[in-house]
């Protein structure tokens, strides 16, 4: 039981793991968190603009909906007239009139 | 983010359309490749509309690819674009030079000159002294010192304590300081006597040092001793001293005059018709506009200057004179004896009014009618006056 509970989220855990180490050194030298591993970090200014940083890459994207990629899991951001303001290979900029924002969907 | 927008202006960029099912996959290959998108909008089920720089397009094609997408321009924006546009124009290149020649050339001159802080007289002299040094209107700045125009000014105005050349873009301001003149200093030890200056009747006397030699009521000639420097002991052993004697002494004087009358006097009359000549300025030159003569044989003529201001009340050297004649003919006036006298009185009044000293009082006017032996008529004036006549006159040594 144990074993086969173990394997299938090897691959998962790993990547976790480093992270992990990174936010409990954070946490001990009262570091800014975004300052280890890559964690996606979201700011929203308004309702108008949704910045994501150290995100993967975007999965879907029409006016309704926008679905980004990254190390914690995809992140959807639904409103209407959504559009990619800007997009780099370390942030994107998300415009539009936003309603939700929600993460693993 | 205006700034942005400005240089994605200045760069040049693409409004790209791209088609095809992995759209997603598209911008993320992109994206990977350090290619800037932005402003992507979704068109419909299978299409993006996105904006790109134009390196970023060259990259670009590979992605696509990869992709299974198609991309074509929408719309080319931006600079380099539009001066693709000139790149054929030969004149156009030719005239961009030109005129940036244009604007060093003019900023490079000097196009006003101010002076300030001093009287007309004292600026027409430190004008003078730049017109020496060819330094003017159209003067170019190059080559100019502030320090050394400032001290050839110094060097060749005189009753001026200081003087400040500044120069701020085509401008040149020239300020002065003006001097205080040095109070006359009396030396005491250089003795005088003060003597008549003119011909009076004593009306007033204050002597501040000195013996006095006249009383109130007399009368003296030019040149009489009024107050003597030398002190004559009442005793002779005790021998005489010397003054430099200081006083005033008031006396009436009187002025006169005669001037002939004139029964014809000539008159110049406008006839009322005129003529306009214009000339087109241009620094010191003058050029004349096509139809400009002397349009009159006899004729006076005013003329006035039009000038053109610029920004920051600039007064250009460009500008229009516009020269008035009106046609003058000369008629003889046969005058009535009342007429002339007033005419005769006025010259003899500006005659007299030459002579008078200005600390002079004028108490009383006279006008006499004279007829002469060979039949001329003269008028007199005569003006009595109230006025300090004592004169300074060095003592010998003795």
């Amino acid at each position: 039981m144990k074993r086969i509970k173990k394997e299938p989220g090897k691959k998962k855990e790993s990547g976790r793991g480093i992270s992990g180490i990174g936010e409990k050194l954070a946490k001990l030298f009262e570091l800014p968190p975004d300052l280890f591993g890559n964690r996606p970090k979201v700011t929203a200014v308004g309702r108008g603009e949704v910045l994501i940083e150290n995100f993967k890459g975007i999965m879907d994207f029409d006016e309704g909906m926008v679905r980004i990629n990254t190390n914690n899991g995809v992140i959807r951001i639904t409103g209407s007239g959504i559009t990619i303001k800007e997009i780099t290979s370390e942030a994107i900029i998300i415009g539009g009139k936003i309603s939700n924002i929600d993460y693993d969907a | 983010m205006f700034l942005v927008h400005l240089w994605n202006y200045i760069r040049g960029y693409v409004i790209i359309i791209a088609k095809g099912g992995g759209i997603e996959r598209f911008i993320n290959i992109c994206t990977r490749r350090q290619i800037l998108l932005w402003d992507i909008v979704r068109k419909d089920s299978d299409s993006v509309i996105l904006k790109a720089s134009l390196r970023g397009f060259m990259l670009m094609r590979p992605a696509a690819r990869k992709s299974g997408c198609r991309i074509h321009i929408l719309k080319k924006c931006g600079l380099p674009f539009i001066l693709r546009r000139f790149r054929r124009r030969r004149g156009f290149k030719v005239g961009l030079i030109f005129f940036a020649a244009l604007i060093v050339f003019f900023t490079s001159m000097i196009w006003e000159i101010e002076i300030q802080g001093c009287s007309n007289e004292v600026a027409e002299k430190i004008m003078k002294v730049l017109d020496e040094q060819d330094i003017r209107r159209g003067s170019f700045k190059m080559g100019l010192n502030p320090k050394r125009i400032a001290a050839d000014i110094l060097m060749h105005v005189e009753d001026i304590a200081w003087a400040g050349v500044q120069i701020q873009g085509v401008k040149m301001t020239i300020s002065v300081q003006n001097i205080t003149p040095r109070p006359e200093v009396v030396d005491e030890n250089a003795y005088s006597n003060l003597v008549a200056e003119r011909d009076g009747l004593i009306t007033g006397i204050e002597v501040l040092a000195g013996a006095l030699k006249v009383k109130e009521g007399d009368t003296v000639k030019k040149g009489q001793l009024l107050v003597s420097g030398k002190l004559e002991a009442q005793n002779p052993e005790f021998g005489t001293k010397y003054v430099h004697a200081l006083g005033r002494i008031m006396a009436r004087t009187w002025y006169d005059v005669r001037v002939p009358l004139d029964y014809e006097y000539t008159k110049r009359v406008r006839t009322g018709r005129t003529h306009e000549n214009t000339y087109i300025r241009i620094l010191n030159l003058r050029i004349g506009l096509f139809g400009n003569r002397n349009a009159f044989e006899d004729y006076d003529s005013v003329s006035y200057d039009k000038t053109v201001n610029g920004p920051f009340n600039l007064e250009l050297p460009i500008g229009l004179t516009v020269e008035k004649q009106y046609e003058v003919t000369e008629k003889k006036v046969r005058l009535s004896p009342e007429e002339a006298e007033a005419l005769a009185l006025e010259k003899a009044r500006l005659a007299l009014n030459r002579e008078l000293s200005p600390d002079c009082r004028v108490l009383d006017e006279r006008v006499n009618i004279l007829r002469s032996k060979t039949g001329e008529t003269y008028l007199e004036l005569i003006l009595e006056c109230e006025e300090d006549i004592a004169g300074q006159q060095p003592l010998g040594g003795d």
